[in-house]
């Protein structure tokens, strides 16, 4: 209960030193990289058979990759790039996504979030997403350009924590099975979903592809020993994807067949 | 173009804010050219030992707001657990997740993007009817609060007539 000087030093020290890693990290890797063949990846590797044993496998479904920075934010970063990238090429498609994004915000409003921030975050994001298609459509070098770009790229990422959390808490009963710790629902999104930088797992997965009704294949990619192809989760369950990602632990980059 | 879109947010708070007031607080700039630094203040809350305070503070924005929280620092002498004696305000809302200096409980809420002027303010009014002695900034008010109530009241009915003599 009593301030333990020492510890708030410390405490101050690691954060200074968890910026000085962000700032790094900034530095090395743009927030969404280039395409790349996924041979790329072995070179990274090539001491470990594991690894490339299984990237072998995978580069016969998969040709290529996009990195995503590691900073937290790739999951969401990954998915709205990605997603958008699928976008350009499918006017029906968009569409559909501009209405199910319209119908997002006041949902998210009737839910009980701010409306003045959740109205600037929506409007950010809807001023992206509407020229996705129609007559000012974007390229995909400006698509690219929009997601480099720090102001706009992380207010996207903001309104999708913000639709997965809405998502998590509108269907509460169903989420809460996954959760651990004896936490609630409004806890967890508070502390796992809508503050930036904070890593996903297959909830946030389950409840982002639901409720923008996008399926999103991951695919996993760590060091268990197996003989097949490395395995992939479908999310939500049963969904057809069209966004693919691939998961190494605690980072997610974009995949392509 | 991050700086850009915070500069926006605020702007469009602080026309909000001035055309639709807030009950409990008013809010203004320090200096009209900088849109990052904001004064607001915050009528004591009606049934609390601040009632009839006129309490001004200053809330200092980063540019990557509202990625990342801003500070918030009392200019009018106020008593109070959650503040420093220097004025520096320490509620969790106003701390990242993961920045846990304070040693707030993992389920206090934490900054948000989604947080603004007026949900920053909400919590001060409501942190000043209900001190948060877990994670106190001003041990001595902490202690006083809780071990010599008759004190803490004294002490913070002064701040009050000061405040109100400022104000005159």
């Amino acid at each position: 209960m009593e301030m333990v000087p020492e510890t708030e030093i410390q405490d101050e020290g690691i954060l200074k030193q968890q910026r000085e890693i962000e700032k790094e990290v900034a530095e090395i890797h743009p927030l969404v990289g280039n395409k790349q063949p996924l041979t790329c990846l072995l070179k990274e590797y090539m001491d470990d058979p594991i690894y490339t044993n299984k990237l072998t496998k995978l580069a016969g479904v998969y040709q290529s990759i996009r990195r995503v920075r590691p900073d937290g934010n790739c999951f969401f970063r990954g998915f709205g790039f990605s997603y958008f990238e699928r976008l350009l090429d499918n006017e029906e498609e968009w569409k559909t996504f501009q209405a199910i994004v319209m119908g997002t915000k006041d949902q998210l409003i009737s839910q009980g979030f701010p409306k003045f921030t959740l109205e600037d975050f929506f409007d950010s994001f809807m001023e992206v997403v509407n020229r996705l298609g129609g007559e000012g459509k974007m390229d995909a070098e400006e698509l690219s350009r929009i997601f480099n770009d720090a102001g706009t790229s992380d207010y996207l990422v903001v309104y999708l924590r913000l639709v997965t959390s809405g998502q998590l808490q509108k269907e509460e009963d169903f989420y809460q099975n996954f959760l651990e710790g004896g936490k609630s629902m409004r806890e967890f999104c508070q502390q796992e979903v809508e503050p930036m930088y904070r890593e996903s797992d297959h909830m946030h997965a389950i409840a982002l592809g639901s409720a923008l009704k996008v399926g999103i294949r991951v695919v996993y990619l760590d060091r268990g020993e197996i003989t097949t192809s490395p395995p992939e989760h479908d999310f939500p369950e049963d969904c057809t994807p069209s966004v693919y990602l691939l998961y190494r632990p605690g980072h997610y980059d974009i995949l392509y067949k | 173009m991050s700086e850009l879109q915070s500069a926006l947010l605020l702007k469009k708070q602080l026309a909000e804010l001035n055309k639709n007031p807030v009950e409990g607080f008013s809010a203004g700039l320090i200096d009209d050219s900088d849109i990052y630094r904001w004064e607001v203040l915050l009528i004591g809350p009606p049934d609390t030992l601040y009632e009839g305070g006129f309490f001004k503070a200053h809330i200092y924005f980063p540019k990557e707001y509202p990625l990342r929280p801003p500070k918030m620092k009392f200019i009018t002498e106020i008593w109070h657990p959650n503040i420093e004696k220097n004025g520096d305000v320490c509620i969790s809302i106003l701390h990242e997740p993961g920045d846990d200096k304070w040693g707030y409980e993992k389920a206090c809420e934490r900054w948000l993007p989604i947080h603004t002027v007026e949900t920053i303010m909400i919590s001060v009014i409501s942190m000043l009817a209900d001190p948060n002695d877990q994670s106190p900034a001003n041990v001595d008010a902490a202690k006083e609060w809780r071990e010599n109530f008759p004190e803490f009241k004294r002490k913070v009915a002064r701040c009050v007539r000061r405040s109100q003599e400022e104000m005159l």
